[in-house]
């Protein structure tokens, strides 16, 4: 086999076949994956959620992960804000020709593994290749289902004036690890992607209590462009408190050198939780003991006031506005 | 701890005369507003923010000379990123670029020197704006580009010296924080110097309690009633500044009038390329036109630079003129005191 793709790889012949064994199928094998047309699956009792996301990361690998971790995480992540258990997920990749097969591989592999860890199947697939120039390495698009766990009702509509804010971790090192990574500032930081799939944190949160409001991971445009969000969504105000929010120090130097805010900054592995005063404490313990929050951090409270801003205390005790999300700061960061 | 909120106590208990205090850098304005300090003091103390933004301080036909270097001369600009949205007369740089102009957005002139060297079919000219901080760099491109023998490396240069600055807007300040950054350049025997004609000034950095302690300083001498310069910031800045940049910024450069944007021309105020070095300056290698550039006559953002009137003061502000859609330049950068006002203010 060809240690490069081929555009005879994606036409749907013989080398087709043996790309498919030799990567997807060595990798992602299970019984639900069949060389069928369509995945035939048992329908869960609960509700479903349903959520799709295309992945064009560049580059494709970074500290803390590559496009195919991410493309599982991303919509992991978006079911589990949804309060779903992820059962199956779907990938389609667009590869451009030449693209190196062992690179393929670690993608793919990296794909097994964190679908593994957040305990979701994949269970249908499609390979097309492009000619070179066509597309930037490789794209991935994941589709996923999961089945919601009864009694949880999560939406950004739902956050009430009296609620706490949760941040799950610290802020914008996906963001920040991207931006280093593309090397245009001549920065040097020991900064790593929090890239992770949530549903075990979620999991957790949701076994201690239902009761919990609203649930965000904040990807592109970061925890600020989130709390906008949810200050539009539910016609509420949010007040923060900037020096409760968690930022690595390398994070904050590279922010203060480029005159960037940590929380407009995407990430890929923290969420924004909303839930009831007297929860917060509870929740903060158990996701303490989870292994992609422990500096998970109440961060604020809904107010009734300024419904639509978000009002923040800084370090001086002072307060104002957290400026307006302004769009992701860098274009192809997922 | 305590000094913070000892400087804070000294500021929320001021009960002296009205001070008008002028943070003339636009690094200080973005961190003053970011930190809501304008929240913490008593009435009496009153913040403007000065023309100590580069960009807002560019006077329109810089704008439009450099469209006209690039869509009629055919040149491919290099420069600052905050610069691409500020409206010139009939276009910005972001609009040219619509139209063909090749522009390119650099971190540093010497990322043009590069691209330049790179690019060697192409004329390339750096859009050198900018105070103390960012001269020697420009003039450090220059002197590589001369190094390297390229002939298709210039800057149109619009750069400013921030003390002429001081002398001119005086009668509207009772006391200058002055940036540390510029100062770590300059040096502040100017400064010191300007005591006897009456001007008062703090030089600080740039953090939340370094701006604190440089207020309750400024507070706390303009009490006694007299003239004063106090260094806020004497692990950076020093009385000489530093000799190098000094030296190799007046070996490629020479004083000259030029205009801000809002001030009009101050005698003095800027810096050109020497003789010697006519052929990297792109007015004289391209043989630009004197164009007289024309704001947009409802803009008030000469007014904001100057303290007479605040951003939300203007008609435009928030209005016609926002960040995404800016009319004026104080609009355009975040270190704007219009971006700043329309950003954090509640």
């Amino acid at each position: 086999m060809n240690n490069s793709v081929t555009l005879a790889h994606g036409a749907g012949g013989r080398q087709t076949s043996e790309l498919i064994d030799r990567i997807f199928k060595a990798h992602f094998a299970n019984p639900l994956l069949t060389a069928d047309d369509a995945a035939v699956l048992e329908a869960p009792k609960g509700r479903i959620a349903m959520t799709t996301d295309g992945f064009i990361v560049s580059p494709a690998f970074f500290a803390g992960g590559n496009i195919g971790k991410l493309s599982i995480c991303g919509t992991v992540n978006d079911l589990a804000c949804m309060g779903a258990r992820p059962l199956y997920l779907s990938c389609a990749f667009v590869i451009e020709e030449g693209y190196p097969m062992d690179q393929l591989e670690a993608i793919a592999a990296a794909m097994a593994k964190t679908a593994a860890e957040a305990g979701v199947r994949i269970v249908s697939g499609d390979t097309k290749v492009a000619g070179k120039g066509q597309v930037d390495g490789v794209f991935i698009t994941t589709t996923g289902v999961g089945e919601i766990l009864e009694g949880v009702e999560t939406s950004g509509a739902s956050a009430r004036p009296g609620d706490a804010i949760i941040v799950t971790g610290d802020v914008g090192r996906h963001g920040c690890t991207i931006l280093l990574e593309r090397g245009e500032f001549g920065i040097e930081a020991d900064v790593t992607s929090d890239c992770a799939p949530l549903w075990g944190t979620v999991e957790a949160v949701l076994k201690h209590t239902k009761n919990v409001h609203v649930i965000r991971d904040a990807t592109r445009g970061g925890v600020g462009t989130v709390l906008y969000e949810i200050a539009g969504q539910s016609g509420v105000g949010v007040h923060l408190d900037s020096t409760a929010v968690p930022v690595a120090p390398q994070v904050r130097g590279v922010c203060g050198m480029l005159g960037l805010e940590p929380l407009y900054l995407a990430c890929e592995g923290r969420l924004v939780l909303v839930a009831p005063r007297e929860e917060a404490e509870g929740i903060v313990e158990v996701l303490k003991t989870c292994p992609y929050s422990a500096n998970a951090a109440i961060i604020g409270e809904i107010t009734e006031t300024q419904k639509g801003r978000v009002v923040m205390t800084t370090e001086v005790g002072a307060e104002t506005l957290l400026p307006q999300p302004g769009g992701e700061l860098l274009p192809r960061i997922c | 701890m305590a000094g913070k909120q000892t400087a804070q106590e000294i500021l929320t208990s001021y009960d002296g005369p009205k001070l008008r205090i002028m943070e003339v850098c636009g690094t200080h304005t973005h961190e003053i507003f970011r930190q809501g300090i304008r929240r913490l003091l008593p009435e009496s103390v009153e913040l403007i923010s000065g023309p100590g933004c580069p960009v807002c301080v560019t006077p329109v036909g810089f704008i439009d000379e450099a469209v006209l270097l690039t869509l009629e001369k055919g040149a491919t600009l290099c420069t600052f990123g905050d610069l691409v949205r500020v409206p010139g007369t009939d276009s910005s740089l972001a609009q040219a670029r619509a139209q063909g102009g090749r522009i390119q957005v650099v971190y540093s002139p010497l990322d043009a020197v590069e691209y330049a060297k790179n690019h060697p079919e192409e004329q390339v000219v750096f859009l050198s704006v900018g105070f103390e901080t960012t001269t020697p760099a420009s003039c450090l491109a220059v002197s590589q580009a001369e190094k390297q023998g390229l002939d298709n490396f210039s800057l149109l240069t619009a750069n400013k010296t921030m003390p002429s600055a001081y002398r001119a807007l005086k009668d509207s300040v009772d006391v200058y924080l002055y940036p540390g950054h510029v100062h770590a350049i300059t040096g502040t025997a100017l400064v010191e110097s300007l005591v006897e004609e009456g001007v008062s000034g703090v030089v600080t950095g740039f953090t939340a309690r370094e701006l604190l302690t440089a207020l309750a300083v400024a507070v706390t001498k303009a009490r006694e009633g007299k003239p004063f310069f106090v260094n806020c910031y004497p692990r950076v800045v020093t009385r000489e500044g530093s000799p190098e940049a000094q030296a190799l910024v007046a070996r490629l450069m020479e004083p000259c009038n030029t205009e801000w944007r809002g001030l009009g021309v101050i005698p003095q105020s800027g810096l050109r390329l020497r003789e010697e070095y006519a052929r990297f300056d792109a007015r004289r290698k391209f043989d630009l036109p004197a164009i007289r550039g024309r704001a947009n006559p409802g803009c008030r953002c000469g007014e904001v630079l100057q303290g007479k009137c605040k951003s939300t003061d203007c008609p435009l502000f928030g209005k016609v003129c926002t960040p995404q859609h800016p009319v004026g330049a104080c609009m355009v950068s975040n270190e704007g005191a219009c971006s700043a006002y329309y950003q954090y203010g509640m």
